[in-house]
C-alpha cells in the first residue's frame, strides 16, 4: 500500500498542476487526494526520501438505486440459464427443420441435441481413408430402423451399405460417407 | 446346482431386471487401463506420432476445418431463438447465444459479419458489428434492418465477452477507448456505418446503396418498433443501456451511480 501511495505521489508531482484531477483508471481505486495535502511543492533529493501522503478522503459521493429502471439492461446481459425454445415461426431462411409432432408414432424414435440439430454425424479416420456416418440418441426399436435405413440407402444408392448397430449405446453406424442420405431420410420422418 | 437350473435362474433375473443401457453397464473391475504418456528417457520420445514424415509434419485437415476459428451463422441463431431480435444485437448478446467463440485474449478485436448466404437473409435487426462489407450492409438494410460498425478496445471486449463476471467483480464500468488511429477513418465513414459518421450522411449513404442494390429502402419511422432500431450506444458506452462509471450490484438487484463531480466529469464522454 506504502509504495502504491508514494507512487501515486510522484505521479501526482509530474502533474502538480491538476493534482486534484483524475488523470486515468489506474488511480481510480476509490480513495481520492485532496488538494490540501499537494500544496507545497518540494524537490526531494530521491523517491525514497519523498514523504508518504497522508490525509486521503475515503470515497467518493454516489447514490444506490434501488430497483431502477435500467435493471432489463442488465437482466439482458445476464446468460441464459437454460438453452431457449424454439418459437414456432413461419420459414426458418437458414436450412433448419422442426421436428415434427408426427415423430412419436413411429416404433423409433432420433432425439434431437441440445442445439436442435439432428444427432448426425460424419465420423472420419485414417487421414481420410475411412468414413462413417452415425446416428445416435436412437430410442425404441433399433433393429427396425435399421432394417429401413439399409433398405433406403440401397434404393438410393443402388448398392449394399453396410452398417453396425449398437444397442446400448443407442446408435447406429454405416459405413461411408451418407450423412446427407440419412439426414434427408430423418426429416422425412419427422425427426 | 446344475448348468441347466443357472442358466435358467439367469435368464428369469434378467427378465425381471431393468433392460440393460449405458446408464447400468460397466466394465469388469481392473479390466481397463489408462493409457499413459511414457515420461522417462525413451518413454515419451514420440507421443504417438512415429518417426518423422508425414505423421509428425504434415496435418492432413478435415474440409472446411479453419484451424479452430468456428464461423457461426447469425440466420440460424435468429432461427432458434439465440439471439434476441426484438432487442438491439452486440456482441454480448452473440457471444451470450454460447454458439461463438470469442477470444478477445488473442488479439481477436470482434466480430467480422460475412456475406455468405446474404441473399437468404431474411430477417429485420439492429445489429453492431466490428467489421462489415458492402454486401452484408446492403443486405441488412434491404430488410429493414440497422447495422453499425463500432469500434470496443480490448479491455471493453472482455467486458462484453463474460458481462456477469465483470459485474460480481464489483468494479465500475469504465469508458470505451476511441479507436488507434487507423481504424478512425473506418468508424468515422458514413458508407460502412461507423459508429463516429454523421446520422445524416449515414442516412444518405443507405438510399444510395439502396439505389445502387437496386431495393427499396424500408421506411424505418413507420415500424412499430422504431425506437429499438434508433437504439445505439454512446462512443464511449460499453454497454445498451448501462452508463460508464456506474456500478451493477448482482446480489442486491441496485446500481451505484458516481454523483461526485470529478467522476461525472471524468466519465462524461
Amino acid at each position: 500500500m506504502a509504495t502504491l501511495l508514494r507512487s501515486q505521489c510522484a505521479f501526482l508531482r509530474l502533474f502538480s498542476g491538476k493534482s486534484g484531477q483524475i488523470l486515468n483508471n489506474a488511480i481510480d481505486s476509490g480513495t481520492k487526494l485532496i488538494p490540501g495535502s499537494q500544496s507545497v511543492v518540494r524537490q526531494y533529493s530521491n523517491y525514497a526520501h519523498s514523504p508518504f501522503v497522508r490525509r486521503i478522503k475515503e470515497q467518493y459521493d454516489f447514490e444506490v438505486a434501488k430497483n431502477p429502471e435500467e435493471w432489463k439492461y442488465v437482466e439482458r446481459l445476464l446468460p441464459y440459464e437454460t438453452i431457449p425454445k424454439v418459437t414456432p415461426k413461419e420459414s426458418y431462411p437458414s436450412g433448419w427443420v422442426p421436428p415434427k409432432e408426427e415423430a412419436v408414432n413411429h416404433p423409433y424414435f432420433i432425439q434431437r441435441s441440445k442445439n436442435h440439430e439432428l444427432p448426425i454425424y460424419l465420423n472420419i479416420t485414417y487421414r481420410g481413408i475411412r468414413k462413417i456416418s452415425m446416428i445416435k440418441r436412437i430410442e425404441g426399436d433399433i433393429w427396425l430402423m435399421n432394417d429401413e435405413i439399409k433398405a433406403y440407402l440401397k434404393k438410393k444408392n443402388n448398392r449394399y451399405i453396410e452398417t453396425r448397430v449398437h444397442e446400448a449405446a443407442k446408435f447406429i453406424e454405416t459405413k461411408g460417407d451418407y450423412v446427407h442420405d440419412l439426414r434427408e431420410w430423418a426429416l422425412s420422418k419427422g425427426f | 446346482m446344475s448348468s441347466r437350473q443357472i442358466t435358467e435362474k439367469s435368464l428369469s433375473m434378467l427378465r425381471s431386471l431393468p433392460r440393460i443401457s449405458l446408464a447400468n453397464l460397466r466394465d469388469n473391475p481392473g479390466s481397463k487401463k489408462l493409457a499413459r504418456r511414457g515420461r522417462a528417457q525413451h518413454g515419451g520420445d514420440k507421443h504417438g506420432s512415429g518417426n518423422k514424415g508425414s505423421g509428425q509434419r504434415q496435418n492432413y485437415m478435415r474440409l472446411g476445418y479453419e484451424t479452430g476459428n468456428n464461423p457461426f451463422y447469425l440466420r440460424s441463431l435468429i432461427d432458434k431463438d439465440r439471439v434476441d431480435i426484438t432487442k438491439p444485437i452486440d456482441i454480448a448478446s452473440i457471444v451470450k447465444s454460447g454458439q461463438y467463440n470469442f477470444h478477445p485474449e488473442q488479439k481477436e478485436y470482434g466480430i467480422n459479419l460475412t456475406d455468405e448466404g446474404a441473399d437468404l437473409f431474411a430477417a429485420k435487426i439492429n445489429i453492431e458489428v466490428q467489421w462489415a462489407s458492402e454486401q452484408v450492409i446492403a443486405a441488412i438494410e434491404k430488410n429493414g434492418g440497422v447495422i453499425t460498425t463500432a469500434y470496443y478496445d480490448p479491455h471493453s471486449l472482455f467486458l462484453l465477452k463474460n458481462p456477469k463476471k465483470f459485474f460480481e467483480s464489483g468494479q465500475a464500468i469504465p469508458r470505451r477507448m476511441v479507436p488507434p488511429p487507423d481504424a478512425i477513418e473506418y468508424y468515422s465513414s458514413a458508407e460502412f456505418r461507423g459508429y463516429l459518421a454523421d446520422p445524416e450522411k449515414v442516412s444518405e449513404e443507405r438510399l444510395k446503396l439502396a439505389q445502387k442494390y437496386g431495393y427499396e429502402l424500408p421506411e424505418l419511422e413507420k415500424d412499430s418498433s422504431y425506437n429499438m432500431f434508433c437504439e445505439r450506444k454512446d462512443p464511449r458506452q460499453i454497454f445498451y443501456g448501462l452508463e460508464p462509471g456506474w456500478v451493477i450490484n448482482l446480489t442486491d438487484g441496485s446500481i451505484l451511480k458516481p454523483k461526485d463531480d470529478e467522476l461525472l466529469q471524468y466519465y462524461a464522454s
